[in-house]
């Protein structure tokens, strides 16, 4: 593998990881729109533990990924009580501080930015990218996965069913900035140095945007909106502005015409029955 | 000094004020948190700045201006907006930051990313009483901005049209019912709301002479938090809440430096949607009816 | 509790919605293993004391109780778990899940648990849950549905498959909220049957329903609301006869 194909499949892995994280509170329709905030906080505590506490990445990166989920669920507490577009708004402002709270810590490079010493090797990083992607894969098989979807169909019936939908949202709230944590802590140990300008508003918008593009009716789809992201600026080979100009294009188009993103679950279902899976219920006939 | 800081963060926020109400006419009316209004914010004075360097008059350059960012909302409005209805709740939104980006991205192809120094058309003329300084641009966005709030606030409490509109903003449905031509009047809000975002956008322009692909997001961003602390829905809200906004920053810069106003700015908002999420001026929302 | 005591009783219960009363004062109680219609013209309150009894809304005064115990301010989503289950008026089935995933959800109260949470059953073949949906499917004839996205089901079928899901809590009551509206004569007569075999398995029925022959045929007691008060409760053959609830029927132009 040449270094310019490991190259981009390490962005590839960051964008999936980023895509999950911002995927798993959606289920359950709450929009995250200060990924990147969470994906800072990961990055600069496990930067920080292996710098400067003499932490191994094994323990660094994981650590990262407490301290977001941990900051998740102490905001995700009182945001969470509101829904909609308070919390989408909520969690823009988050990510806005954070942010800014890192420009401005001295302890960690501030505006300078905070070279990282240890080094995560792109074997590391393709691993716990796997490792998220069949962790998410196979909590979509479970009741959780179906209750966060049932909670965004009919917030209040699943409620009289006797979901605990508020438990459940933060604890996708929570995951996801928890898969945000590992992300940035393997990014700031893959790349060996980090800025807070990285982290901002038009990352988490961008890791939105494809994974609304892939679709968030499968778990797929937010593997195929990263892929998508990442590899056909790739394949294109244009200008930086006009990659993003056919992106967000496309984003546009498709909202309006498919907003239900590329992989639906019906078109998921038609792919199984076309390789001779057999229909689970038997003699179904839809 | 402090007085100074005051007129200064009052300045500021007349600008945020401008954004906000447009952002307040969207969610109030509409239900639809429009993230593409940075964008017509940048548009209103992007497009200002390349047709005065094209040595366009000032006045039909600022005209095309407000008529280009009329129309790309007319687009937002098809393709965000009526087109998704129905669709989860999410999709106008992320439709709209699509917007958002594809214009930025659009104006970048076309001007490169560079801030651009905006022609100074007042001069360098300064108002001076008694020891502080109120810029003459300044001073106009200040009037001009509450002159169109005022007009805003008669049209929507006064006029038939404005009845039109507090009648989708209660129900849709019934607005319907009472005869309201729906379909005609949503471009209306859109255009209007386009008017107010461009004319900011022309105005910050005007104030502190610089213009950018990008201009949009940090204040279009912070008439996102204008509205909130307004109320969403209430445009007098989004005026107090721009003014609000205004005086932290210039506060927060003034105590702290320039790092820190997206710390003081965006806390605060985040501390308000934690304790009273409806704003100081909005009513709490009641539970779903079956 | 003694076994003459109520399954569900509503003591003096009221509630307005803007200086509106819509429901003034209403007591009634349904015994364990009886069928209750409550009926009346629209907008008489119907929905609206079900949705106290579910936990929607509180009432502003009055006691609601299941079972001998206060439940008036209970938390909605822990009322399924005391044995209430409802269907809705408008079919509120989870439009973009399949049917057997929608019916799943009516499992949880059942099924609550971090291990069941966790369980990617999904992946394990002929799971018991999934046993017990098809089954559950296949008794009200309807086995063919389990697959199919709810969107796509016509309305009848989503009527009936609400109800299955509303059975799988495994509740001592279900309310159905007009469970035959918009069901043709052949669907009504399944939907009849249904119900008596829940009848028979002893679970207790409040059924709010427009079309009296159906309430004359599984109900063994109405109670009839106009105005949010209770104007007459009996038989429906005695109550049918009620002066005061014909003119409330014919005034309203609702006579069935």
């Amino acid at each position: 593998m040449s270094g310019y194909q490991t190259g981009v499949l390490i962005i590839l892995c960051f964008n999936i990881m980023a895509a999950y994280a911002v995927y798993l509170p959606l289920v359950a329709g709450q929009l995250n729109l200060g990924i990147a905030g969470f994906m800072a906080i990961g990055a600069y505590t496990a930067a920080y533990l292996t710098n400067e506490m003499g932490w191994s990445l094994v323990s660094a990166i994981p650590a990262g990924g407490l301290a977001a989920g941990g900051l998740a669920l102490l905001v995700a507490v009182p945001i969470l009580r509101t829904h909609g577009i308070y919390l989408a708004l909520a969690t823009f402002a988050l990510g806005q501080v954070i942010s800014a709270v890192f420009l401005n810590l001295e302890v960690v490079g501030a505006a300078a930015g905070y070279p990282v010493s240890t080094y995560a090797s792109p074997l590391a990083v393709f691993s716990v990218t796997a490792a998220i992607v069949l962790f998410v894969v196979g909590l979509s098989q479970t009741r959780f996965t179906l209750y966060l979807t049932a909670i965004k169909n009919d917030r209040l019936v699943a409620d009289l069913l006797g979901l605990k939908v508020w438990g459940l949202q933060v604890a996708a709230f929570t995951l996801g900035a928890a898969i945000a944590g590992i992300g940035g802590g393997l990014y700031a140990h893959h790349f060996s140095f980090i800025e807070a300008q990285h982290f901002s508003v038009q990352l988490s918008i961008y890791t939105v945007l494809y994974v609304l593009l892939g679709g968030t009716q499968t778990v797929w789809g937010p593997l195929v909106g990263a892929l998508f992201f990442s590899l056909v600026p790739e394949l294109l080979r244009a200008g930086e502005a006009w990659r993003y100009v056919i992106f967000a294009a496309l984003i546009v188009a498709f909202m309006a015409v498919r907003p239900q993103g590329l992989v639906t679950s019906t078109a998921l279902r038609g792919i199984g029955r076309l390789f001779g899976r057999k229909p689970a219920a038997p003699g179904a006939q839809p | 000094m402090i007085a100074q800081q005051l007129i200064n963060g009052v300045m500021l926020g007349s600008i945020y004020v401008l954004v906000g109400v447009s952002f307040t006419l969207a969610i109030g009316i509409l239900n639809f948190l429009n993230f593409s209004i940075p964008g017509l914010f940048m548009i209103g004075g992007m497009v200002s700045w390349v047709l005065l360097t094209q040595g366009w008059h000032w006045a039909a350059a600022i005209g095309a201006a407000l008529a280009a960012a009329a129309l790309v909302s007319l687009a937002v409005e098809q393709l965000s907006y009526r087109r998704t209805r129905g669709a989860d709740p999410e999709v106008p939104l992320v439709s709209s930051l699509g917007f958002l980006v594809l214009l930025e991205n659009l104006v970048l192809v076309g001007v490169g990313s560079d801030q651009q120094t905006f022609p100074s058309l007042l001069g360098d003329f300064n108002f001076r009483i008694g020891g502080l300084v109120i810029g003459a641009a300044q001073a106009i966005s200040l009037v001009l901005t509450f002159a169109l709030v005022v007009g805003l606030s008669f049209v929507l409490g006064r006029t038939n049209l404005g009845r039109q509109i507090r009648a989708i903003a209660e129900s849709r449905s019934t607005a319907v019912l009472l005869g309201v031509d729906v379909g005609r009047l949503v471009p209306k809000i859109f255009v209007l709301t386009a008017l107010f975002t461009a004319l900011g956008g022309v105005m910050f322009a005007l104030s502190y002479l610089q213009v950018s692909p990008f201009m949009g997001e940090g204040v279009g961003f912070k008439g996102v938090a204008a509205m909130i602390i307004g109320g969403m829905g209430s445009v007098w809200g989004a005026v107090i809440g721009g003014l609000i906004i205004g005086l932290i920053e210039v506060g927060s810069i003034w105590a702290f430096g320039a790092d820190t106003v997206n710390i003081a700015v965006y806390g605060s908002l985040l501390l308000l949607l934690i304790l009273r999420p409806h704003g100081l001026f909005g009513k709490p929302a009641i539970r779903e009816k079956l | 509790m003694s076994a003459k005591a109520p399954l569900l009783a509503l003591d003096n219960v009221s509630k307005s919605f803007g200086g509106l009363r819509v429901i003034r004062e209403l007591s009634f109680s349904v015994a364990r293993g009886q069928t209750v219609g409550l009926i009346g013209p629209n907008g008489a309150g119907k929905t609206t004391a079900f949705n106290m009894v579910s936990g929607v809304f509180r009432p502003d005064d009055g006691t609601v109780s299941f079972d001998g115990r206060d439940i008036t301010n209970m938390a909605s989503r822990r009322r399924i778990g005391l044995g209430i289950a409802r269907s809705f008026q408008n079919v509120r089935l989870m439009q973009h899940l399949t049917v057997w995933e929608n019916l799943l959800v009516g499992q949880h109260v059942r099924a609550s648990g971090l291990l069941n949470l966790l369980t990617p059953f999904r992946l394990i073949p002929n799971h018991r849950w999934r046993r017990e949906v098809v089954a559950a499917l296949d008794e009200m004839g309807l086995g063919g549905y389990a697959d199919a996205t709810v969107s796509e089901l016509p309305y009848g079928i989503r009527k009936r498959i609400d109800l299955v899901r509303a059975t799988l809590a495994g509740a001592s009551l279900l309310m159905l909220d007009e469970p035959a509206a918009g069901l043709n004569p052949v669907e009504t007569q399944a939907l009849t049957a249904h119900l008596e075999a829940l009848k028979a398995r002893g679970i207790t029925l409040l059924i709010v329903e427009h079309d009296m022959h159906f309430v004359d045929k599984i109900c063994d007691h109405v109670v009839v609301l106009n105005f949010g008060s209770k104007i007459a409760e009996g038989p429906l053959s005695v109550v049918q006869h009620d002066a005061v609830v014909r003119t409330a029927y014919l005034g309203a132009e609702q006579a069935a």
